[in-house]
């Protein structure tokens, strides 16, 4: 249906600007739809809405430009469209942005959490915050929601550093959802080290598993002549390390760290790490 | 590489260096980590919170006086609930009482906190306890 369009394009223009707009609108539609799907769970958190206005401005504003690149990259493999160029990747990080912020706006407002009397720097943090899972939500929304006719029959190749990034993607999602909880600190300082242990080997059992050996629509496989261990070193243990990498990263944006010992902050990262090593497995799968 | 046909992905053979370099990296990272929790686990006995406070500073706030004040918990568990009881103290009459909970302060970790008095508390001595807590 899109490539129809594109070809019919110089035949007729005028249905083809009008499938193109059509397709657009739908793609809008699809944005919407993944952002309120996936940021929903956020968008009713207590505790993001508290953080909205306590967290440090600095930490939010390097969250907020650091969705951007993000975005872009998320756009160029998957996009509202099919992106060929840098160009319309960057368009679309910008509409995804955009359809985040406005659904957070609405959701936020319809919920009454945006009030008239508030200051103003809580309304923005509030929108702000919200808008960052949402924006993700966007753009994820057309590769899970939308079923293109040619998805499945296109051959091409990840690179490498694609592949750790789509991780990265996927355990910053996920670690968004979790990380702003007050369960993640309990949990954390409920567990012996002992569990922090087994959560670690669970987590990087279940993502090499969910990868390589249950197959799910999407999932890798080896070449026969390929051990199992070359992909579990060139590819878990790398992915287990970023999810890690964004557990610290966000939990230190949601200033969860604060002053504990080195070891309690190394297990509030193994919690976490749990849903963002399952988040960085997904992505594999997914996108 | 990653090669993705018909929905699914197959893993080059033949991968470049800095696949195996990043993976060899990664596989000692978490080794590493592993091991220190590991370690850990095996020496580090549990003992039960040790609480203690030291005053930071003495402020005048609008309508009072703030006394921020440290907590450390030096032991291995952490506490939860933490109960501290700030008094002001003239010789031994107690002048003003004010209380605060700290939700959790984590083993081997400090938290920070204010007490709010109304009477100014120079020339008095302010006395900052930890009163009781829970086992998270």
């Amino acid at each position: 249906m899109a490539q129809d369009a594109v070809n019919a394009d110089g035949d007729r223009p005028a249905d083809g600007d009008k499938d193109e707009f059509n397709r657009f609108v739908t793609g809008l539609g699809r944005g919407v739809g993944g952002a309120l799907f996936l940021a929903l769970p956020m968008l009713m958190t207590m505790e993001m809405w508290y953080l909205g206005f306590y967290m440090a401005r600095e930490r939010l504003l390097l969250l907020l430009l650091l969705n951007i690149p993000l975005l872009i990259l998320l756009a160029h493999r998957i996009g509202f469209e099919e992106t060929f160029t840098w160009r319309e990747a960057v368009r679309d990080a910008v509409i995804a942005y955009g359809i985040g912020i406005m659904t957070s706006l609405v959701v936020l407002t319809a919920l009454g959490l945006l009030r008239g009397g508030m200051p103003a720097s809580e309304l923005v943090g509030k929108v702000a915050l919200q808008s960052v899972p949402a924006s993700i939500g966007a753009m994820l929304g057309r590769s899970q929601l939308g079923h293109d006719d040619q998805d499945g029959d296109d051959t091409k190749e990840t690179r490498y550093h694609g592949e750790l990034l789509m991780m990265a993607a996927g355990a910053l999602f996920l670690s968004l959802n979790i990380a702003p909880t007050d369960e993640m600190i309990v949990l954390a300082y409920r567990m012996t080290i002992w569990h922090a242990l087994i959560v670690a080997v669970l987590s990087i059992a279940l993502m090499h598993g969910f990868v390589y050996a249950v197959s799910f629509i999407g999932g890798h496989e080896l070449s026969p002549e390929t051990p199992w261990w070359h992909a579990f070193v060139r590819f878990t243990l790398p992915g287990y390390v970023i999810a890690l990498s964004i557990s610290i990263f966000t939990l230190w944006i949601f200033e969860r760290l604060g002053d504990s010992s080195a070891l309690e902050i190394m297990l509030s990262v193994i919690v976490l790490g749990f849903p963002a090593a399952l988040g960085a497995a997904a992505a594999r799968l997914i996108l | 590489m990653t090669r993705s046909e018909q929905g699914r992905h197959r893993e080059r053979h033949d991968p470049h260096w800095v696949e195996w370099l990043t993976g060899i990296v990664s596989a000692l990272l978490v080794a590493g980590l592993l091991g220190w929790i590991g370690w850990e686990a095996f020496t580090r006995e549990a003992t039960p919170p040790d609480l203690t406070i030291a005053v930071l500073t003495t402020e005048k706030t609008g309508n009072g006086y703030r006394v921020a004040f440290d907590i450390h918990n030096a032991a291995t568990t952490t506490a939860a609930s933490v109960t501290v009881i700030g008094r002001l103290m003239d010789g031994d009459r107690v002048i003003e009482e004010n209380h605060i909970v700290f939700d959790y302060v984590a083993a081997e970790s400090k938290s920070t906190g204010a007490i709010l008095f109304r009477n100014e508390p120079a020339g008095r001595r302010v006395d900052i306890r930890a009163a009781g807590y829970t086992d998270p």
